[in-house]
């Protein structure tokens, strides 16, 4: 009998040492997340991520282009694909980056869907050109239910410039592309095991192998360019938020409230404890760290989403300049719901034919003049119920 | 003395269950039979599609010589012909940027498209020109002859005066037969160098990036990705674009042959992965047996299946498309995109999991980056 107990010993130790061999990090390399996004190889720095600051910073120029009326839709068209020098800096005229070409277009989602990927493309093509040839001509014209013009908000409020069904475009565009630039790129595209592990890049990573004559491995760089579409425009080792119109603006938005506060040092400190993990070669360890980044982004979106309509709701019928401006957020946000990634799947929260019948709820006939109460508490609790948040936590 | 027993399986199941969780990966020393790999390929697929080429490419020079001596409506004829009869050929050889094609960038002399038509005419203006400079890549070849019988004007009376009638008559009709001269000079010397290059493709066995099979797969996969996907569908339907560019369509001039010409570079795709023999049904060693013989599986299918599955996906939404490209992209593209699709869905499957498979780096990079 102490030979069987003994033995079951054995057995059970090997069970221990079989499981441990997975390595999730248990037994390998101890990663250890430094107190900011600092990393360095021989005291250089290795952490650049240059093309996706030039992009939100052309994003930032391009959606304020969107609400001046003197612009045409070639001027429009030339900063959303960067031809035609129209930004005002030549740095970002001449950086070879653009932002349409990155707009649904991750390697996971789009790659092998490039059908969708050219389906979302040519929407936001088409919201351009309504905004110059629907919206623009009517820049002073009062807008009413079936007619595109301005709406000011009540008390003296800002002027708004609205189509014919309540929508600003400017606004849809805005929010639409932190879905479909911001979100997809980081959490569909560089936060994937498809681009992080893509050729040699792990043999690369775990030899030190340096990206030509750059300071950092591929993977370095490609974590890295996920961490710049959200910090870009911000401080890296001390990021203040609200530094630009994108995910960073919304972001603090959230943490701001107080149901999702420290959702931005969760976020952060998962960007570095998952970047200290490629340099310790632990990818167990990076990847839990995506799925916590996937999980908390997604959230972001889904939280303003929620936030909007049910802004929105509250001034149907009494302040429509302020309901549509808040519907014209949320509409964005609802938007970029299908860019969103559940973490442990290769799924967004919401499919693209799921946002696309929200979309039809919403615009349905006159679109905000006459969308209901009832349809913006179904479309909360719809998207709330897929996410850990309440219709009121989100709503406030 | 029971229970001990039960033990000592209970130990000898962990053990082989912890030992076979270390093989998965890192197969850098399988047994699979390389050579008969590489024999195969050579013999019976590589070798013989270049003597076809050859044959087909030496008919297009006694048929441009006709032409040549007698421009007219019946010679001209013959001439396309024989032109597009090659030109499917050719979709079966493009792949293999190996040996002496590789040293002559052969597939650069061969299928650059669109062709260049301002430097083709001015060719034709200076008469003086080397074709096989690489400025001229793109104004030589099956794309250049495209122009040239099909291009040059917007029907045959037309074109046949560019070639008769026409002050620079004498210089067109030289043009074309340089451009064909050219071809078959090349593909000669690629079929002939064969001969005995093909010992020292075969012996090359090592999984180095300069094996052989190192080398035509990272052929196979590029054509796969660039020669067929990216260029024959994806750049023209606008996915490397801001709008579809319908002009960039292979065999543009003639135009109705494009879908037909993918057709064949699906098959020669296929066929390369299966090991059949160029000029018979017969199978042999192959990618796909290589796949079965390491037991690939992927989502419990065998990899091999799921790959021919995904090319069979990907050749019926071609039979979907219109016999020209340009037509079909001016339709509705959303076909032509849903194509891409269907084709990059197997270059996962090609690219990430047969590599890893069978151990191979990729050697291109793409230009996705930023």
């Amino acid at each position: 009998m102490k030979k069987l107990v003994l033995s079951l010993f054995i057995v059970g130790s090997m069970l221990t040492s079989c499981s441990s061999d997975d390595d999730n990090g248990s037994s390998g390399s101890q990663v250890v997340a430094p107190a900011t996004y600092q990393f360095e190889r021989n005291g250089v720095t290795t952490v650049n991520y240059g093309g996706q600051t030039s992009r939100i910073l052309m994003g930032v120029e391009f959606v304020s282009a969107l609400s001046d009326n003197t612009k045409t839709e070639v001027e429009l068209d030339g900063m959303f694909t960067n031809t035609g020098d129209y930004f005002s800096t030549s740095e970002l005229n001449t950086s070879g980056k653009d932002i349409r070409s990155k707009t649904a277009a991750s390697n996971d989602y789009f790659s092998a869907n490039t059908t969708d990927g050219n389906a979302i493309k040519s929407e936001l093509d088409g919201w351009i050109a309504n905004q110059v040839n629907d919206v623009f001509p009517n820049w002073n014209t009062i807008a009413v239910s079936g007619t595109a013009g301005q709406i000011q908000e009540a008390g003296g409020g800002s002027i708004r410039y609205v189509n014919s069904k309540g929508l600003e475009y400017n606004q849809a565009i805005n929010k639409s592309l932190i879905g479909a630039l911001i979100a997809d790129q980081i959490l569909n595209n560089y936060l994937s095991p498809s681009v992080l592990d893509a050729g040699d890049n792990i043999t690369n990573n775990d030899s030190d192998v340096l990206d030509g004559s750059n300071n950092y491995t591929t993977m370095e760089h490609k974590w890295d360019e996920a961490f710049g579409y959200l910090y870009g425009t911000d401080d890296a080792l001390a990021p203040q938020l609200n530094q630009d119109s994108f995910l960073n603006k919304y972001l603090s938005r959230v943490e701001d409230d107080e149901d999702f506060a420290g959702i931005a040092d969760d976020i952060y400190n998962a960007f570095k404890l998952g970047r200290a993990a490629i340099v310790s070669k632990n990818y167990t360890v990076r990847d839990q760290q995506a799925e916590i980044i996937r999980e908390k982004i997604s959230e972001i979106i889904a939280i303003r989403a929620v936030y909007y309509l049910q802004q929105g709701k509250t001034n149907l019928g009494t302040d429509y300049g302020s309901a549509f401006h808040d519907l014209s957020e949320g509409f964005g946000f609802v938007y970029s719901l299908q860019f969103t990634r559940q973490p442990g799947t290769s799924s967004p929260y919401f499919t693209k034919s799921e946002v696309d019948a929200f979309v039809s709820e919403l615009m349905t006939a006159n679109g905000f003049w006459d969308v209901t109460s009832e349809t913006l508490d179904s479309i909360s609790e719809d998207i709330a119920s897929r996410f850990n948040f309440t219709v009121e936590q989100a709503g406030s | 003395m029971f229970k001990k027993v039960l033990v000592l399986i209970a130990f000898v199941f962990i053990a082989l269950a912890c030992s076979s969780s270390d093989d998965g990966s890192g197969n850098t020393s399988d047994n699979f039979d390389r050579t008969a790999l590489l024999t195969n390929w050579a013999d019976n697929i590589i070798v013989p599609i270049y003597d076809d080429l050859n044959t087909l490419l030496a008919d297009l020079v006694v048929k441009k010589d006709a032409f040549v001596t007698t421009p007219n409506q019946t010679t001209l004829n013959e001439f396309r012909t024989s032109w597009y009869n090659a030109y499917k050929v050719w979709q079966y050889a493009e792949m293999f940027n190996i040996g002496r094609a590789e040293e002559i960038n052969f597939a650069f002399q061969m299928n650059i498209y669109p062709t260049n038509v301002s430097d083709i005419q001015s060719n034709i203006e200076s008469q003086s020109y080397d074709l096989t400079n690489v400025n001229n890549n793109d104004a030589v070849g099956f794309p250049a002859l495209d122009y040239m019988l099909y291009g040059l004007a917007d029907d045959d009376a037309d074109i046949l005066e560019f070639y008769t009638t026409n002050t620079e008559a004498s210089k067109y009709l030289t043009y074309a037969s340089d451009l064909t001269n050219q071809m078959k000079a090349l593909t000669q010397d690629v079929t002939s160098n064969w001969s005995t290059y093909r010992q020292t493709f075969i012996n090359n066995t090592n999984n180095t990036v300069t094996g052989s099979l190192n080398k035509l797969v990272n052929d196979f996969i590029y054509y796969y990705e660039k020669g067929l996907r990216a260029n024959k569908i994806g750049i023209p339907a606008g996915n490397f674009s801001t709008t579809p560019l319908p002009e960039k369509v292979e065999g543009y001039y003639r135009n109705d042959v494009s879908k037909a010409l993918a057709t064949e570079a699906m098959g020669a795709v296929k066929d390369f992965f299966n090991g059949k023999a160029y000029t018979s049904n017969v199978t042999d060693e192959s990618l796909a047996s290589y796949l079965d013989y390491l037991n690939t599986i992927k989502n419990g299918e065998d990899l091999s299946v799921l790959i021919n599955d995904q090319f069979d996906t990907a050749q019926a939404n071609i039979d979907s498309l219109d016999d020209s490209f340009t037509n079909q992209i001016n339709s509705d593209n959303t076909k032509m995109t849903e194509t891409f699709d269907a084709l990059q869905m197997a270059v996962v499957l090609l690219k990430v999991d047969m590599l890893q498979a069978i151990n191979i780096s990729v050697d291109y990079v793409d230009a996705d980056g930023d």
